[in-house]
């Protein structure tokens, strides 16, 4: 069982998991690169060790450097956040070939439910609900792959089978435009992921992202924490979440929790996880699963009150899950806002010395963040600075505190979509709840202020 | 709503510590928003007046701070080499900030004196990239 756990990334979330570390008495190395050389978490750790220039490939995805880090710290553990290396099943393989320990799924779940196709197929026999289509990838006869499509109905959708997180995909309306559409995407998922394989699924047209956050350990137990609701994104990147997800029966997010633990067990899953689906007229259908900590855990651990970082290090200490679905109990509702360093209305980057941080605080409010005045938010990585986080005893709640605490947040220095969540937070189709994932594009399209 | 309403609403706003200002009349929506002054415009104290050297036509200067690209991928030419002659809205090299690249084109026609910068350098707004001669 390891004591020394080596957090492999960056910002906000790499404070996040030192602060599990700690309340688990666990010593921590940060792994960091030379830009984030004087951010203050780095100096917080027990330990931090240089890893590489700031370019992405040379630090937090140089998979030797970092497992060179963790050979001279004497760390067990490697802990990878999200992002970079978090869901790359050689990674995990080669922590385990080293004889230590990666703070997630094994390889070989990694590797099955990164490939959508494999992933498909591996709910379906789960129980767990898809959308419709073949959980195989396409024929090569085009009369058989017309026939596939005719079955499914129009509008389908072309997806790659390595692809994810909104790439690699195109609509197809009629049949006309159905060939085509295979080639090309055939070619960029050839390109872009090195897998050819392409599939079809029935094409939502308005649809709410709505997510079952798991957890389980390795010894067969596995529970679901409740749902969450982002179906705010623009370009396929969330922008706020909530949880629970409203206005959804809840015995049937039991019922879809209650199969996505099944899934857990099933396959051999252990640690935590997140199962994507897309919800449209009362139905849930699986879209892919995340099989690593997410931006937005926080939500579900303010209406769970589970620590859901000290649970996923639990989980890879080879503890046995201390409470039983029955002991889960979800309460209020809880709001994130994801706090970006671009420009509100046109979305440029900008990244800089932030010389002014005033934090909304009180009751019922967090803020997740590794930024403070004086800290220089690099250009190098992506744009979240912070995560602010609010709960309430109802929806209506939760949406008056959000309000105001972004009307406390103050940052100087670089521009912020503070300005943008304000505007957001007083949008009438987002108070009401349930919007789908077109609703926030939409929204800017027409101007913002309707 | 006519150019001297909407000069009007502009005072009102930058006289007030409103942050947004939004007026509808007849099917118009004019909305009006007061920024944190982009990292572009407004450098921090220690970088140099860009102001200053936006007087000097001479020179192009970074618009924004990130990460300077001098070629499109690594192993290509160089988008332009000291000597050159340059057509305006010629890219001159990409500055790249949080996964967004961002091309940066000549103003005008020129011959390049000098590049003051290398391929990865992290450069401030405001800091020269090029002369021109």
């Amino acid at each position: 069982m390891f004591d020394t756990v080596l957090i492999a990334n960056r910002g906000e979330i790499a404070l996040r998991i030192l602060r599990a570390c700690r309340g688990l008495g666990l010593r921590t190395v940060v792994a960091y690169s030379q830009a984030d050389r004087e951010a203050d978490y780095v100096a917080q750790a027990d330990e931090a060790l240089c890893i590489g220039p700031a370019a992405p490939g040379q630090s937090y995805l140089n998979q030797s450097a970092i497992l060179y880090a963790a050979e001279v710290s004497g760390a067990q553990a490697i802990h990878p956040g999200y992002g970079f290396l978090s869901e790359n099943a050689g990674f995990a393989e080669r922590i385990e070939e080293a004889g230590l320990v990666f703070v997630g799924p094994s390889a070989a779940c990694i590797r099955t439910l990164g490939d959508k196709v494999a992933a498909k197929r591996a709910m379906r026999r789960a129980g767990v609900p898809c959308v419709p289509g073949p959980d195989e990838g396409l024929p090569e006869d085009p009369a058989a792959i017309r026939a596939l499509a005719r079955e499914v109905g129009y509008p389908v959708i072309v997806k790659a089978a390595g692809g994810g997180g909104g790439r690699g995909m195109r609509v197809v309306h009629d049949e006309s435009g159905l060939l085509d559409a295979l080639a090309l995407t055939r070619e960029e998922a050839r390109r872009a992921f090195g897998n050819p394989e392409v599939y079809i699924e029935k094409f939502l047209v308005h649809p709410r992202h709505v997510e079952i956050q798991v957890l389980a350990d390795k010894h067969g137990h596995a529970v679901w924490l409740g749902s969450r609701d982002c179906s705010l994104q623009r370009r396929h990147q969330k922008v706020i979440e909530e949880a629970p997800a409203p206005g959804i029966d809840e015995a049937l997010i039991a019922e879809v929790g209650e199969r996505c633990a099944a899934a857990c067990r099933q396959l051999g899953y252990a640690g935590v996880g997140t199962f994507e689906f897309l919800y449209e007229k009362g139905a849930f259908y699986f879209i892919e699963m995340n099989t690593r900590l997410q931006v937005e855990h926080p939500v579900t651990e303010m209406t769970s009150g589970i620590d859901i970082v000290q649970q996923q290090l639990r989980m890879a200490r080879g503890e046995v899950l201390g409470f039983t679905q029955a002991e889960v109990r979800c309460h209020g509702h809880a709001i994130e806002c994801r706090i970006n360093a671009e420009d509100p209305d046109t979305f440029a980057p900008s990244p800089g010395r932030i010389t002014g941080w005033q934090m909304p605080g009180g009751f019922g409010v967090r803020v997740d963040s590794h930024a403070n005045a004086g800290y220089r938010v690099p250009p190098y990585y992506d744009s979240m600075i912070a995560k602010l986080i609010v709960q309430g005893t109802t929806r209506a709640d939760a949406l008056d505190r959000m309000r105001l605490a972004l009307s406390e947040m103050r940052v100087e220095g670089i521009a912020t979509n503070v300005p943008l969540h304000r505007r957001i937070l007083c949008d009438a189709g987002f108070d009401a709840g349930g919007v789908d994932i077109h609703h926030l594009e939409r929204w800017l399209a027409a101007g913002s202020t309707a | 709503m006519n150019q001297e309403q909407i000069k009007t609403f502009i005072d009102a706003l930058a006289a007030s510590d409103l942050s947004e200002l939004v007026f509808n009349e007849d099917g118009w929506t004019l909305r009006l928003a007061k920024h944190a002054a982009p990292a572009a415009i407004a450098p921090d104290a220690a970088a140099p007046a860009p102001a200053l050297r936006a007087a000097s036509s001479a020179e192009c200067l970074a618009p924004l701070y990130g990460v300077v690209h001098l070629q499109g991928t690594p192993g290509d030419p160089p988008f332009v080499e000291a000597g050159q002659a340059v057509a305006a809205g010629q890219t001159l090299c990409v500055i790249e900030a949080m996964k967004v690249f961002n091309e940066v084109r000549a103003e005008r026609d020129g011959v390049l004196q000098s590049v003051l910068v290398a391929s990865g350098d992290e450069v401030e707004a405001g800091q020269p990239l090029f002369r021109f001669a």
